[in-house]
């Protein structure tokens, strides 16, 4: 039992990372995805990859997936179909949201598709009042006549909210009572079991969203599941939450919601678990893909939990890593609008027909096609010469976008990187300088196919002074799979006055959290030494609606509790809005702990370091356009794989691997560190 | 800043500071938000913010609520002209909110401003407004019944707080609590656009960022003349009818709108200022207008004082859509929508495509006041959408926010544990959207008990006449109010509620757009399905 295993699989490729714990041996293992059934690219990869080191499924002891199940259902809403009960008067609010328009000028614009609709949407008489009262008791029999009604029109699945759930859950878990006895085969989803919070819409929301992709990822997973198992697998995998931890596949499949954010979250994890293994723990990950790019906040080493996020227009109140996503990517096209300036993106080439140097037959100029103008990526092929390119496409594209502009072509061609750098930074400013913290104070970890080459350009761009190229920059959310802990969410919303609160309130409701985390640790047998929980609550000033998570010190609830919650909310009021209302009363909202069952992760081994000469990895020379001298600079060409520990490349310089390239700017150099990853700073 | 000295940036430079703008104007908007306490701008989201240049023209505005862009216009060269640049200083903060000195819209829309200094120079001005709901309870007859009117005045100078002129304001308001603290919110969001901008002069340079200013406005002016350009020259009508709870008679209202080349010309005629809240200022109707021609012409248009060059706006001093002091101005936002009506439905002679029939047309608003047990007054006003005219190629929206308000609703978990007031209902309103071959969007029912007793106003239109359709579409719906059942039991003035009491407020749906006949199978089916039609 000495390989791990991460899976993760994407729209174009599913990446496999294999690694093994006995001898830190690290291999890599590519295979097209199969979108109509993505289990099987999945079984393919890991049997390849099996086949490539030469080991048997049964010698598997971890393996960890990404997916995009759930998000591509979503987003090309394959749920389905769904039928909803809520309290009498309410089942529109599916529909009305927050009462807000789309766009504030498009009157083209839509919302995203309502998931249920209006006559699967019951509403049954019952009612409690804001303390969790019951004002009107739940009509049982109207409730039960509501789901053979939703039987009887062939949904697959059934949500039910009901206004104050989260105070009082009587009513909802008699209603999941009453559909097992009715409608047993039902995809079921309570808003108390599924976001016991505050505010009716984005719990509803949420619930609906889980009932809608309950049954397919319940299909998903049980495919996959006996997949594997015939391919000779004997562990049990495990499936990535938007929240950065990983999850049984059983329990993902009951709470699909959780999952929607799973990609991006891996990639996010392994960045963290780079940063533990080098010491360099403030991080700002750049995650640079063909249309999108990612960007997260790590401080000290974590990365901030957020609780409620609008996904693809649909509000989701599930534990979410704090990523920001920004539409532009290496395909991302470039064009004049009518007003005269100069626009990169949101339309992207994709993979077909791509940039413009393809030759696949698109003539509009791309982020790639400045890259290859400018000659920072390879202008003759990509992919260590697996596919070759042409650059008069590109330089033929850029040219009449520069003729349209009254500019020349080079610069032209740099100005589409100056754009796509500033919608990066503006990205990287709203997860650091709104939230309080200063880039300045970070280092980038560049990835994802795009991300190198531009790193060192968006780190000045900031201010940042240290730019991390990972060793597998291509693949990393299938390592960040390796490195991941188990991990749940559980909350309970009680408003009170920080001044009111007592030792013994406060305490058994952490003392009833702490029991439902550990009955979790129990469900996916996790040993006590390997358990982990984190109390947090959210607090804010009384008046307020939107609260700041605070951090409780370890140990029992005591007035020193208090005290801490006090100058953390205080602290964070401060970095956040730059103000401390004095002497206003502080509310404490939503009580949570974040349960972690730590695994066992892959651990690199740091390699000998072999001197600072680098030439061994020499490749050979080209002129490259530099920011810095806004000229070509005839510059070094080195092969990553060649690179040693301790190697240190020169600027101008470029680094060039299987699944990305570096761009080691004028005046800087790049250190290869005991783990192979490239840090760029400075020169001395 | 005149042309010979202006710097010349590359069209690249232009739209990455321009990226700054807008990120900073979103970020002051978003620390405003989170940062407030009254339930009308936390979650409510009804407030703007922007930045202004030098010379008072608006350099880039957040996207919240258009009718906002109307208490900016005025202000800062209301400001310049009082105050001149030699007697504003850093640190100084403004407060203003009049609609006749200073440049407001309306009483509880409070707009807070600061000057930007760059090397010892006012370069520009961080600014925002937030919609108090307070001054509650008033009359309309004129503007001095309807709140505190307030110049621009300092509320801070040289960074000092005038305690003076900050206890007065919180005296004339009945929730002071909520004012002090929003008020707070709204000085620390303009701290921060300072603090952006003058990180970026820091970064570019000043001249460079004032020429990009320059350059952006520019580029607005180019796109809203491109727009114009592509409709086709001529003149064309359209009138409405305007009726309000507050109205005896309806009013007619009309526009003519000439296109020449890539210039465009409207005129407004309407019946002389009405003593009840209904009257537009200028600067409103300008905001209005603004508005309704970007969603015609390209929703894009960067919102910077640019955008208005190729336009012109006439319309009567005196009469309700250009009034004059002491014309009381409340509910001027209900005769905006009606404006937008206008221009639409005379644009819908020759660009149907780029309209949409009729929205719900009314901004229906509910005011609560009361006293609790402490004997501290409460305020609760809340906005309701309604339908969203059709579109040529599809269906209205169902029970939004049009035009020229955006703001959320209150969660009714959060409204009934802050206000003695139970929401029994929060729905769609069957049959309320107008047939066609692409129907129009639905109205909204919220239906309220009253727990203990309470004050409450409601204002709202099109209540007898119905959102108009468009080649043939039927219109939608008009609203109406009922109070223990009864309709329109309490028209034009605020009633008193007892505990148990129940107000129904219906809002309008909107206009369909086509003949109903040629509505497509598959979508007849969806309508009887779901029952949209009764």
């Amino acid at each position: 039992m000495t390989w791990r295993i991460g899976v993760d699989s994407g729209g174009t490729f599913t990446d496999v990372c294999l690694f093994n714990d006995t001898t830190g041996e690290v291999v890599i293992w590519k295979v097209s995805s199969t979108p109509d059934d993505p289990s099987r690219g999945i079984t393919q990869g890991v049997t390849e990859g099996l086949e490539r080191v030469g080991t048997e499924a049964g010698e598997i002891g971890f393996l960890g997936h990404g997916t995009t199940v759930a998000t591509n259902a979503l987003i090309q809403g394959r749920g389905v179909k769904t039928g909803l009960v809520t309290t009498d008067g309410f089942r529109d609010l599916l529909e009305i949201g927050r009462q807000k328009r789309p766009d504030l000028y498009d009157l083209q614009a839509n919302k995203p598709e309502t998931l249920v609709s209006r006559d699967l949407r019951l509403g049954i008489r019952e009612r409690l009042r804001a303390d969790g009262s019951v004002e009107e008791a739940l009509d049982e029999d109207a409730f039960r006549d509501a789901i053979r009604e939703l039987k009887a029109e062939g949904v697959k699945s059934i949500a039910v909210s009901f206004l104050y759930s989260f105070l009082n859950d009587a009513h909802e878990r008699r209603a999941a009572a009453i559909i097992a006895e009715e409608f047993p085969e039902a995809f079921t989803a309570v808003s108390s079991a599924i976001a016991p919070e505050f505010r009716e819409f984005e719990r509803l929301s949420t619930t609906v969203v889980n009932a809608y992709l309950g049954p397919v990822m319940q299909g998903y997973v049980r495919a996959l599941k006996k997949k594997l198992f015939d391919i000779g697998v004997k562990v049990a995998p495990q499936l990535t939450q938007s929240n950065g931890g990983v999850i049984a596949f059983d329990t993902a499949s009951e709470m699909p919601v959780r999952t929607v954010l799973s990609g991006p979250s891996t990639g996010v994890v392994a960045a963290q678990a780079i940063g533990k293994m080098t010491g360099i723990e403030n991080l700002i990950t750049f995650d640079m893909g063909g249309t999108s790019s990612d960007v997260a906040l790590l401080t000290n080493g974590s990365c901030r939990v957020v609780n409620e996020a609008v996904v693809h227009g649909y509000p989701l109140k599930v534990p979410m890593l704090d990523i920001h996503t920004v539409g532009a990517g290496g395909g991302s096209i470039a064009y004049v609008d009518n007003g005269g300036l100069l626009k990169v993106g949101p339309r992207s080439a994709g993979a077909n027909p791509g940039p413009a140097c393809y030759g696949l037959g698109n003539d509009e100029p791309t982020v790639t096609d400045a890259n290859v103008v400018l000659q920072t990526q390879n202008p003759e092929y990509l992919l260590n010469g697996r596919m070759k390119i042409d650059r008069n496409l590109s330089v033929a594209a850029i040219q009449k976008l520069a003729d349209r502009l009254g500019m020349e072509m080079l610069q032209t061609a740099n100005g589409i990187l100056d754009i796509v750098i500033a919608n990066m930074a503006k990205a990287i400013r709203v997860i650091s300088v709104q939230r309080g913290h200063d880039p300045r104070d970070y280092t980038l970890v560049a990835f994802g196919g795009a991300g190198p080459v531009q790193a060192a350009r968006l780190a000045r761009e900031l201010g940042m002074s240290r730019v991390l190229i990972p060793r597998t920059p291509g693949v990393l959310c299938a390592m960040g799979l390796l490195m991941t802990d188990l991990r749940s969410d559980f909350s309970i919303t009680n408003l009170m006055r920080l001044d009111d609160a007592t030792i013994e309130g406060v305490g058994a409701i952490y003392a009833e959290l702490t029991e439902r985390a550990g009955a979790w640790f129990a469900s996916e047998g996790i040993v006590p030494d390997a358990r982990q929980v984190t109390l947090t609550v959210d607090v804010r000033y009384a008046g307020q609606n939107y609260e700041i998570p605070v951090i409780l010190p370890e140990g029992p609830i005591t007035q020193a509790t208090f005290e801490a919650i006090r100058a953390g909310f205080l602290a964070a009021h401060k970095q956040l809005y730059g103000f401390i209302a004095e002497g206003e009363p502080m509310q404490l909202v939503t009580f949570r702990a974040a349960a972690a069952g730590l695994v066992q992760k892959a651990e690199f081994a740091p390699q000998p370091l072999e001197g600072a000469d680098a030439s061994a990895a020499i490749t050979g020379a080209r002129p490259v356009w530099m920011v810095e001298a806004g000229d070509f600079v005839e510059a070094k060409l080195y092969d990553r794989a060649l690179l040693k520990a301790g190697n240190v490349v020169a600027g101008p310089a470029i680094i060039d691997q299987m699944d990305t390239t570096t761009v080691v700017p004028l005046g800087q150099t790049a250190t290869v560190d005991a783990y192979l990853n490239l840090i760029l700073e400075a020169a001395k | 800043m005149n042309m010979a000295t202006r710097m010349k940036l590359n069209p690249i430079t232009v739209e990455v500071i321009g990226s700054a703008f807008a990120s900073t104007v979103e970020e002051m908007g978003e620390a405003l938000v989170r940062a407030s306490y009254s339930t009308n701008i936390k979650e409510r989201r009804d407030c703007s913010t922007a930045l202004f240049d030098a010379q008072g023209r608006m350099l880039c505005q957040a996207e919240h609520i258009p009718m906002h862009l109307g208490s900016f216009i005025g202000f800062i060269p209301w400001i310049l002209r009082h105050f001149g640049e030699d007697r504003i200083e850093q640190g100084d903060v403004f407060m203003g909110n009049d609609a006749y000195e200073g440049g407001g819209t309306h009483l509880p829309d409070i707009v807070i401003a600061e000057p930007i200094f760059v090397e010892g120079k006012l370069v520009a001005w961080a600014i925002n407004t937030a919609h108090h709901s307070d001054f509650a309870d008033r009359g309309h007859a004129h503007i001095y019944q309807e709140g505190l009117r307030i110049p621009p005045v300092r509320l801070y100078r040289k960074g000092e707080l005038q305690e003076d002129i900050q206890r007065m304001f919180l005296l004339n308001c009945q929730v002071p609590a909520e004012r002090i603290s929003d008020l707070r919110a709204q000085i620390a969001a303009n701290r921060l656009g300072v603090i952006r901008m003058t990180d970026l002069c820091a970064k570019y340079g000043l001249d460079m960022v004032l020429a990009a200013g320059e350059d952006l406005m520019d580029y607005a002016e180019r796109k809203m003349r491109a727009g114009i350009k592509a409709i086709p020259d001529g003149v064309y009508r359209f009138s409405d009818t305007f009726d309000s709870e507050a109205l005896e008679v309806p009013l007619d209202l009309s526009v003519t709108i000439e296109v020449k080349d890539d210039q465009i010309s409207f005129d407004f005629v309407s019946p002389p200022q009405v003593a009840a809240g209904l009257n537009v200022v200028y600067t409103a109707l300008l905001a209005t207008v603004y508005y309704a021609i970007k969603t015609v012409v390209d929703p894009t248009i960067l919102p910077n004082a640019g955008l208005a060059r190729p336009i012109t706006v006439n319309a009567v001093e005196g009469t309700l859509l250009n009034c004059a002091h002491p014309a009381a101005v409340d509910g001027r936002i209900t005769a905006c929508q009606r404006v937008v009506d206008l221009i639409h439905g005379a644009l819908a002679q020759v660009v149907p495509d780029r309209v949409t029939a009729a929205s719900n047309g009314s901004v229906a608003v509910a005011s609560f006041n009361g006293r609790r047990e402490d004997g501290s007054l409460w305020v609760y006003l809340e906005t309701i959408g309604g339908g969203f005219g059709a579109r040529h190629n599809k269906d209205g929206l169902d029970g939004v926010h049009v035009h020229m308000t955006n703001t959320s609703n209150l969660p009714v978990e959060a409204l009934e544990n802050e206000y003695p007031i139970t929401l029994r209902r929060y729905e769609l309103v069957d049959g309320s959207g107008g047939d066609g071959t692409f129907v129009g969007g639905m109205g909204l029912r919220r239906v309220y008990r009253a727990e203990k007793a309470c004050r409450v106003q409601v204002m709202g239109a099109r209540l007898t006449s119905q959102p108009w359709g468009l080649e043939g579409g039927k219109p939608g719906a008009s609203g109406h109010f009922t109070l223990n059942g009864i309709r329109n039991g309490f028209e034009r003035a605020s009633v008193d509620l007892a505990p148990g009491d129940v107000l129904e407020i219906v809002t309008p749906g909107a206009g369909g757009y086509g003949d109903p006949a040629l509505r497509l199978d598959d979508l007849r089916a969806r309508d009887l399905r779901e029952k949209r039609f009764v």
